[in-house]
């Protein structure tokens, strides 16, 4: 899994590249840690070229939500695959994230 | 009160024994009786028989003798009649007549030529006599004036019958009083008148000894009397000539029949009769001399008749008595050894029908209803007991208790009752000492102590205890001196086994307890000495290389039982079974085992060590499963998802950390279903039983856990969680 930050004014963009799995989760969340740094801000998430996820890549972005929560920051999941979608869909995460 | 009712009992038997036997000899006594009677009637008859033969034969031969003397004097006298006429005319030759009769016949004592008064001129009375005197001849006149001639009887009785005549038998006076008697003749001149009378003299003393001699019983005698009825022969020689016998009839008692005796002997009759006589009977045989008119008999007492006889039967009875004494004692003899061959009949049918009862307590002491547990499908168990006399000396036992199996095996050194009474003492201390001890080296340990303690006829038991789990498959047993049982796993192999000593050798003995977990579907093959030692008739033994091979092949423990017996009696053919036999199978299969698996088409399997690394090779894993049912890419993506899930909490959380574990992952494609079954040896853990996730709650009251197994729930159709053994086996259905 590849993740690529790149920042843009107020708008911090990850794209996430590949499969979130399980063994994967615990390099993004790393990589995602600029992301809750800037979660004051607007959090854009590309899943356009993540191909799966789990429940531990969904924590991840549970934790990145929560932060935006807390610093009253936006976070938007965009791109998501219809595969993506009805695993938010089953998690409930499709009312927690704006998806794009 | 029992030796008293068996004594009574004894009693009956004995009189009823007693009353028969005697019925018996009575029955004996009484055919003998009448057999010896009817013998002793015909004997009698026959005896008495030959007796009158003897007596008629001896008189017979007298008779002839007697005749012999009195043809002879008769012939001697008839053939000189004429010389006798001849001489008439010259009456001083007539001497000469006499006098030739006595010189030519010896029996001849006196003869004489008497002539009729008056028929001589010259002489009124003429008779010159002749006699025989010291071997002289000596020359006398009869015609003396005090004899006077004509009036005797041997003169008168011959003119008087113009015949030959026998006088009456006489003393004679003058020729040295012996017996005689005479004969006499009339002789006639030319003309036919009778001139004169011819006799002949003869002695009777050979009559006295012939008579007398003749003997046919030592006390039998003889007797001849005279036509007059004067005693002629007799035991008693002062009767001789003395007296008759109407005179000796008179003073009889019986007058009656020696009358009609006599007067039948003197009417010239032959014959016999029977009187009484002094107290005793004799039979008289009689018997006429012709021509004389003498009447011979023979006096026989009966007893003497009998007296061989009467000895005989004497003996006879004495024989019959003591015939009757042995048969009664062989009787007796024979009744005592019925009544003890009954009595030890009924002890033996009672020893058959207390080793029956034996035998059904025996059998009821283990359990014998197959299949034991029937509500438990995760235990398939069998056993079997086959003793070799009525009761025998094997043992097994088991029951569940806390979710355990105790079971046992054993087998008691020796056979029949002694031993049986011993497995019973071993069964029921396994049943009290397990009953609160779930250690089998505790359990063995506690029953050595105690069956050594009262071991005094040192008879030994070879003991298997052992424990299983249910829950784990963990299985703890303990072996006492027995045969290690047969494991049966993919492989058949002997449960390895600390040897240890049989029960009952010696207190105070330290067990050693092994353990071992099982698989499901795993079984355990127990066993006595009986099957691997049973021997055919060339004394072969089963051996356990036939036990391992007999075990091959998927069966029901029953079958494989049935099957082992069948094998079994097959080998020993008609060799009558040598030791008790018994088995016991535990197949254990497992919890849940009774959901009936459907056939999948095609299975794969990973396994997978608990490093969060190895999750990602799922991916593949599930490309390969999708390939085989064509899912489409979210199908394939749920169910990778719903697995890594599953997988993710074991590598997480199963094995404690710093330690290695496997995951083991089964997935079973069907045609429309497909089933993941995930297993771990890890710590007991149901993820099933975490609480579900709350999909609904806002971002702040979101908690980060629970996602893994609310996926799992949304995605798989089925979630089962059990824990098996040392095993958590997760299993996950999807159907399309």
């Amino acid at each position: 899994m590849e993740v690529v930050i790149t920042k843009k004014d107020n708008e911090t963009v990850a794209r996430l590249i590949g499969r979130l799995d399980t063994p994967a989760s615990a390099g993004v969340a790393k990589d995602l840690e600029p992301l809750i740094e800037a979660a004051s801000g607007v959090v854009v998430l590309d899943c356009s070229e993540m191909a799966y996820i789990s429940s531990s890549g969904l924590r991840i972005f549970l934790t990145v939500r929560k932060a935006a929560a807390e610093k009253g920051g936006k976070v938007i999941v965009r791109h998501i695959s219809n595969e993506i979608r009805s695993v938010f869909m089953m998690t409930g995460f499709l009312n927690l994230f704006e998806i794009q | 009160m029992k030796h008293s009712l068996k004594t009574l009992t004894d009693l009956k038997q004995i009189r009823k024994s007693a009353g028969l036997g005697l019925l018996i000899v009575i029955v004996a006594a009484a055919t003998l009786e009448a057999t010896a009677l009817v013998q002793y009637y015909f004997s009698q008859k026959g005896i008495r028989e030959e007796a009158s033969m003897r007596a008629e034969s001896q008189m017979e031969a007298t008779r002839n003798q007697i005749m012999d003397v009195v043809n002879q004097t008769e012939a001697a006298v008839r053939n000189s009649i004429w010389i006798a006429q001849w001489a008439l005319s010259v009456p001083d030759s007539l001497h000469r007549v006499a006098q030739r009769i006595v010189e030519d016949n010896p029996v001849v004592m006196g003869s004489t030529v008497a002539l009729v008064p008056g028929y001589s001129p010259r002489h009124k009375l003429f008779s010159p006599y002749v006699f025989k005197k010291e071997g002289e001849l000596v020359f006398r006149s009869l015609a003396t004036e005090d004899y006077d001639y004509p009036s005797q009887e041997w003169f008168t009785k011959p003119i008087e019958l113009d015949a030959g005549y026998w006088s009456e038998p006489y003393i004679d006076v003058g020729g040295g009083e012996v017996l005689m008697t005479t004969y006499s003749v009339p002789v006639k001149d030319r003309s036919g008148r009778t001139a004169a009378v011819l006799t002949a003299d003869i002695s009777l003393d050979w009559l006295t000894d012939l008579v007398g001699n003749v003997k046919v019983y030592p006390t039998a005698y003889s007797m001849m009397i005279s036509r007059d009825g004067h005693i002629m022969v007799c035991p008693d020689s002062s009767l001789v000539m003395q007296a008759t016998v109407g005179e000796l009839v008179s003073q009889m008692e019986d007058t009656a029949t020696f009358g009609e005796l006599t007067r039948t002997m003197l009417s010239g009759a032959s014959g016999s009769m029977a009187v009484d006589y002094g107290g005793k009977t004799s039979i008289v045989y009689f018997s006429p001399v012709e021509r004389t008119g003498w009447s011979m008999s023979i006096v026989i007492p009966e007893e003497e008749i009998y007296s061989g006889i009467r000895r005989i039967g004497r003996m006879v009875f004495l024989l019959q008595i003591l015939g009757l004494a042995m048969l009664a004692l062989i009787l007796w003899f024979l009744a005592r050894s019925q009544i003890r061959y009954r009595e030890l009949n009924e002890r033996k049918d009672r020893v058959v029908r207390e080793l029956q009862i034996a035998s059904g307590i025996q059998m009821s002491m283990v359990p014998k209803i197959f299949p034991p547990f029937p509500e438990r499908s995760d235990l398939d168990m069998s056993a079997t007991i086959v003793p070799a006399k009525e009761v025998g000396g094997d043992l097994y036992d088991f029951y569940i208790r806390d979710e355990k199996l105790f079971f046992c095996i054993g087998d008691v050194s020796g056979k029949g009752v002694p031993a049986s009474l011993v497995m019973a003492v071993t069964r029921t201390m396994f049943r009290t000492v397990s009953a609160h001890e779930d250690s089998p080296r505790r359990i063995v340990t506690q029953m050595n102590d105690s069956m050594s303690d009262m071991n005094e006829s040192s008879m030994f038991v070879t003991f298997f205890c052992g424990v299983l789990d249910l829950t784990t498959a963990h299985l703890c047993y303990c072996n006492a001196g027995h045969n290690p049982p047969m494991l049966l796993t993919d492989e058949i192999r002997k449960l390895p086994v600390e040897a240890n000593l049989p029960l009952g050798v010696m207190q105070g003995m330290v067990f050693i307890e092994q353990e071992i977990d099982l698989n499901r579907d795993d079984a355990i093959f127990l066993y006595t000495d009986g099957l691997t030692e049973a021997e055919n008739a060339e004394k072969e033994q089963f051996g356990e290389e036939r036990v391992v091979e007999v075990l091959h092949g998927r069966k029901s423990s029953e079958e494989h039982l049935k099957n082992i017996s069948r094998q079994v009696r097959l080998f020993v053919g008609d060799a009558p079974q040598s030791d008790d036999l018994t088995m016991l199978f535990i197949h254990y299969l497992g919890a849940d085992s009774s959901a009936i698996q459907v056939p999948a088409v095609s299975e794969h399997r990973i396994v997978l060590h608990n490093e969060v690394s190895q999750i990602s090779q799922l991916e593949g894993f599930i490309e390969a499963v999708a390939k085989d049912r064509e899912l489409d890419l979210s199908q394939t993506l749920n169910l990778n998802l719903a697995l890594e899930e599953a997988v993710t909490n074991v590598v997480l959380y199963a094995y404690p950390q710093g330690t290695t574990g496997e995951v083991d992952v089964l997935a079973r494609v069907g045609v429309d279903w497909i089933e993941f079954v995930v297993t771990d040896s890890g710590k007991p853990f149901d993820p099933t039983a975490a609480p579900a996730a709350d999909t609904t709650a806002s971002v702040s009251d979101r908690r980060i856990g629970g996602l893994g197994i609310h996926l799992v729930r949304t995605i798989m159709d089925s979630v089962h969680y059990e824990r098996r053994g040392n095993k958590n086996i997760l299993t996950m259905t999807k159907n399309f």
